[in-house]
């Protein structure tokens, strides 16, 4: 297995998006492989997410965008894995390249739901559920994420505050960075007098429903040689699976796929939480970014949202999380999600953080999961 | 109200599965299940989907059954977060429409 880099990475701005998801995609790809020094024709495979392209009434939209970068004999497939859609491709792009069968590989996710009304949207996002045994029983997907605050505010006792802190933190970094579908910072009280959507969820427990498109380009070392940018070495790339359905697992505090997935990439990478400077989480809701960061190994269990609170998790705090305002303030188009986390760490270690840049970036980690949980990615980057 | 329950490790679930996702032993076998059980989380939900369109507000609640699995489901009459807790007994109302539907119940004697 030979070592991989993430050689550039590129997104738009998320929010509403005119353009068609595939032309969106197609955009992104070019600013990433240019970004990279390579040409298009060193592709040897193109990893697209786009969950709901169905959506835009169209699926196998790979060809369409190979075709588009002028490079239409170059293989394709759609990697689906609900939210964590692009870091599963992610993750075939780099067993591709590392196990010698590419050179280089392009990862691209994109998502356009603008178009929809928000019934459509909702619905369309419940299908990261178990329609029969979740959604057809009255679950909504904000509903799902809901019972996990629930049963997390019932064992540990936390206040709203604490939740708070997570919505506030990541709007605060999100009004630093272009690429945010939110550009302006919000107070306390804003949070808590936004309408409840599933109780104890507010608003701004939220994420939102975003468009967008993110691409990252994976090659071998020995394929680049000497790198136009500062590349990111992939120290480990780990997927996990759980229970499908949050009901039947042992139990709601945390996410069992998160625990695997982070003990895997941990091992590959030979490293161990307190190595990592920096970190992109996984915060559909608030409550998700609290159970990652413990499921992870960064904080003990009940004890995420209280630190949070306490500003261990701010740009300048003990532990960096989610600098680009995550998906809660950045924005969340499902399929490109992954594949954005990427982008924020690439430009901290490039220096295009701006106002965001955190302390320290030599090591990051990326967390992305799907739907509820039941499959998770964990990546590892390091400098060279 | 049908579940299952694995002959190896006693796993009870009423989510269809063919083996059991907790020890992998083949083929769980069907069980009835009596429909009554304590909440173990809820959730009261204002945006709804469009099959509970005209139902909002109403919890979503995940039970803990007496037989000892998990189930999900809906109750019409909880449509304030206080108007249930974790630990309240409740049971199965019969109605399917438009998915399970629970009911506040009495407690038991154990």
């Amino acid at each position: 297995m030979r070592e991989t880099w993430v050689v550039a990475a590129a997104s738009n701005r998320y929010g509403k998006m005119k353009e068609s998801g595939r032309e969106a995609a197609t955009r992104v790809a070019w600013e990433a492989i240019e970004r990279s020094g390579l040409a298009p024709k060193d592709i040897g495979y193109t990893f697209v997410s786009n969950a709901f392209g169905v959506a835009e009434r169209q699926a196998h939209v790979g060809p369409l965008i190979n075709t588009s970068l002028g490079i239409p004999d170059v293989p394709s497939c759609t990697i689906e894995s609900a939210c964590s859609s692009s870091s599963a491709g992610l993750h075939e792009a780099f067993v591709h390249v590392a196990g010698g069968f590419a050179d280089a590989a392009l990862v691209v996710g994109v998502e356009k739901l603008s178009h929809l009304d928000t019934l459509a949207a909702t619905s369309y996002f419940a299908m990261g559920a178990d329609y029969a045994f979740e959604t057809k029983n009255g679950a909504t997907f904000p509903g799902l994420y809901a019972t996990l605050a629930d049963a997390y505010q019932h064992a540990f006792r936390t206040q709203p505050e604490m939740f708070g802190s997570i919505a506030i933190k990541n709007h605060a970094n999100a009004a630093l960075n272009p690429h945010a579908q939110f550009r302006k910072p919000i107070s306390l009280d804003v949070y808590l007098n936004s309408p409840v959507i599933a109780s104890p969820l507010r608003l701004y427990d939220c994420c939102p429903f975003s468009d967008g498109a993110a691409a990252v380009v994976v090659a071998a070392r020995e394929f680049v040689r000497t790198p136009k940018t500062e590349p990111l070495v992939i120290r480990a790339s780990a997927r996990s699976g759980s229970i499908g359905d949050m009901h039947d697992r042992p139990d709601l505090l945390g996410l069992p796929a998160t625990r695997t997935a982070s003990q895997k990439a941990f091992r590959q990478a030979k490293m161990e939480p307190k190595d990592i400077d920096f970190l992109e989480v996984h915060d559909c809701f608030t409550i998700a970014e609290a159970l990652a960061l413990e499921d992870l190994g960064f904080y003990p269990r009940g004890t995420a949202a209280r630190e949070s609170l306490e500003g261990s998790t701010a740009l300048h705090g003990r532990l960096p999380v989610n600098p680009s305002g995550g998906l809660k303030a950045k924005g969340h188009p499902v399929s490109a999600t992954g594949a954005g986390q990427v982008v924020e760490i690439f430009e901290q270690f490039n220096g295009l953080a701006g106002a965001r840049a955190v302390p320290k970036t030599d090591t990051a980690l990326a967390h992305n999961v799907g739907a509820t949980g039941s499959s998770c990615s964990v990546h590892i980057f390091s400098r060279r | 109200m049908r579940g299952y329950r694995c002959p190896n490790c006693q796993f009870v679930t009423a989510t269809w599965s063919l083996a059991c996702p907790r020890c992998g032993a083949a083929r769980l076998g069907e069980i009835d299940l009596s429909g009554r059980g304590r909440v173990v989380a809820h959730t009261v939900q204002n945006v709804p989907g469009d099959e509970f369109l005209n139902e909002a507000p109403y919890a979503y609640v995940i039970v803990e059954l007496e037989e000892g699995g998990r189930i999900t489901g809906w109750m019409p009459t909880v449509r304030r977060e206080e108007d249930l807790a974790i630990g309240d007994h409740v049971r199965f109302s019969g109605s399917y429409k438009p998915g399970v539907q629970f009911v506040k119940d009495e407690p038991r004697a154990e």
